[in-house]
């Protein structure tokens, strides 16, 4: 069983972004720390479940963007990912995320992949459509907000989580790409053993621009603050002063 | 100055087995809205196994056409077969645009369709704004802490819609659209959905919630979830409840996660401890009477949203709050 894992270095929630009015894109400052996207680290995970229960499972770790993407590569392998792959991007530009799932597939048919899995969404981007894009450029089956997966000689059959507290049983035929929901299992913390081999064995990287390009779909605007829905007070002072004042404000509006 | 198109633009409905949801009629009003000029064409489009009343309940409603198309492989959403079914339909109608409901199946198969149109596919839309350089969609990136607007560059473009942001479009009073029923057949998928299955029943005690106080991420540990609890228990007819990661962690039951897949709440009061603000889970809480968040963040997004924003680290600001509550009510702490 060969597995591709789609993981994406995104800047941490706290971070603050400066924008320069009328400007086409952010750029976080210098020293904004980075993290693997949440939803990235359920799907290793997942891929590393099944590794566990299928030994002779091989799982390949995606990664695109600039050299700094090498950590959460480095991070996947030690949870448990074998081979590490970097699509090099020269900066964190916005990509069209038709560009970036036309790589990965590009990728994925240098390889007979029988599961890809990628998380939901991005906590940077906020799509959800590398997954999709990249199944349909595979002509691969795909159902996304995965919540549970059991794998079967042919196929593989899984929950997707839906509204209302419900969920959906699909079978999808192998190949297949799943977009993986958080909550199924908690990701584990990198091995030692796991990091150490990690850090000694070289990734594959591939400069994107030797990559072919599909063709820009869309194209970043503007970026801009966004507006107050509802224009709410700052309260002001010492952690003291901030409790009473929203005592006296819970009591006026008859909460307490 | 913009030559009117005369391409349609399409509207997919989203239902639950016959029953039309929300979120269609703010699609429609979507439509208006990027629509170029009064001759371009708004249609809706429905795919189900039994169509026809649906249908006809939007064209009598709005006015617009309908095209109905049943097929029993539509009995349960599919991925696989909704792309298949809706790329003939709209091979045919050749759109400008394509709108969708950012739902769990509307952004399960959007963007497989657009690969298939050769579209650009914008998913989460909240808004719209015409430019010099054509029209613009407006999402949410970082956590909702910024806007970015992006422009399509194709003939065909794909849109989802955050459910929510507009609202839905006004009954017509005049002639009923044409409801057109269209066959179609479809081969066998490399996927089929088998079944649904409730795994949660909602709590009612959220659902009638006077007042909520709900933790996020930003909880930070397990042990912090005492504070939230406590400050609860301090706020008369007050439930606790929280976002998706605090659930994960199972800091939390799975009935009392609020969000696009929790539940939707709007109590009078809403305090929000930790929680950052992106939409997955604001969606579930936006209409609150009154919203208090406090987040150590000076940047969350929940202080968009919020009438009180308190930028103050939770496990210092939660204890001083309970402390001068209870001095308030003059009881001697145990």
């Amino acid at each position: 069983m060969k597995i591709l894992v789609c993981v994406k270095q995104v800047p941490v929630p706290e971070a603050i972004y400066e924008i320069d009015p009328g400007a086409r894109w952010v750029t976080p400052g210098s020293g904004v720390e980075y993290q693997m996207n949440r939803y990235d680290e359920c799907a290793v995970e997942e891929a590393v479940r099944i590794k566990e229960a299928f030994p002779e499972t091989v799982i390949d770790v995606l990664s695109i963007g600039p050299s700094r993407a090498d950590a959460v590569i480095r991070r996947a392998m030690g949870m448990g990912a074998d081979d590490g792959i970097h699509i090099m991007t020269r900066t964190a530009e916005f990509h069209d995320p038709f560009t970036i799932a036309y790589w990965i597939a590009a990728m994925a048919r240098r390889n007979t992949y029988d599961l890809i899995f990628t998380g939901i969404m991005s906590e940077d981007m906020m799509q959800g459509q590398i997954g999709p894009l990249t199944a349909e450029l595979l002509s691969i089956p795909c159902a996304t907000a995965v919540v549970s997966a059991a794998l079967h000689k042919n196929n593989v059959h899984v929950e997707r989580e839906i509204e209302g507290g419900y969920r959906e049983s699909v079978e999808l035929k192998l190949p297949a790409l799943l977009t993986i929901q958080s909550g199924i299992h908690t990701p584990r913390y990198p091995s030692l053993s796991n990091l150490l081999r990690a850090n000694k064995q070289p990734v594959h990287t591939i400069e994107a621009r030797t990559l072919a390009h599909p063709g820009d779909r869309q194209a970043a605007h503007q970026v801009k603050r966004p507006q107050n829905i509802r224009n709410g007070i700052f309260l002001e002072g010492t952690t003291e002063v901030k409790a009473d004042q929203l005592l006296k404000i819970l009591m006026e509006r008859s909460f307490l | 100055m913009m030559k009117c198109e005369p391409h349609p633009i399409v509207v997919i409905v989203e239902h639950d087995n016959g029953k039309i949801r929300p979120v269609t009629y703010e699609l429609l009003t979507f439509a208006a809205n990027i629509r170029q000029c009064p001759a371009q064409r708004i249609m809706a489009v429905i795919l189900g196994d039994s169509v026809e009343q649906p249908a006809e309940k939007i064209a009598q409603a709005t006015g617009i056409p309908v095209w109905a198309a049943s097929a029993k492989e539509f009995k349960f959403y599919n991925a696989e077969v909704y792309k298949h079914a809706l790329h003939l339909l709209m091979a045919a109608l050749q759109p400008a645009y394509v709108c969708i409901a950012n739902s769990s199946c509307g952004s399960d198969f959007a963007p497989g369709l657009a690969v298939r149109l050769q579209a650009a596919c914008i998913t989460q839309v909240q808004g719209i704004r015409s430019t010099s350089d054509g029209v613009c969609f407006t999402r949410a990136i970082l956590g909702g802490k910024l806007h970015l607007e992006v422009r399509p560059l194709t003939k065909t473009t794909v849109l989802t819609l955050q459910p929510g942001m507009m609202p839905p479009a006004v009954e017509s009073d005049g002639l009923p659209g044409e409801v057109v029923l269209k066959k179609i057949h479809v081969p066998p998928q490399s996927s089929k959905t088998l079944a649904i299955n409730a795994v949660r029943s909602d709590d009612l005690a959220l659902a009638d919630a006077k007042a909520v106080v709900s933790a996020g991420r930003g909880i930070g540990d397990e042990t912090n979830m005492s504070l939230v609890h406590q400050l609860a228990d301090c706020i008369p007819h007050a439930v606790v409840c929280g976002s998706r990661p605090v659930v994960d962690l199972g800091w939390l039951p799975y009935n009392r996660q609020v969000g696009v897949t929790g539940s939707t709440v709007s109590p009078a009061l809403y305090v929000a401890c930790g929680i950052s603000g992106a939409e997955q889970h604001v969606s579930g809480m936006r209409t609150s009477g009154f919203i208090v968040s406090i987040n150590k963040d000076p940047t969350a997004a929940i202080f968009h949203l919020s009438d009180v924003c308190i930028v103050e680290d939770l496990k210092t600001f939660i204890p001083a709050v309970i402390s001068a509550i209870k001095s308030q009510k003059g009881t001697p702490e145990s």
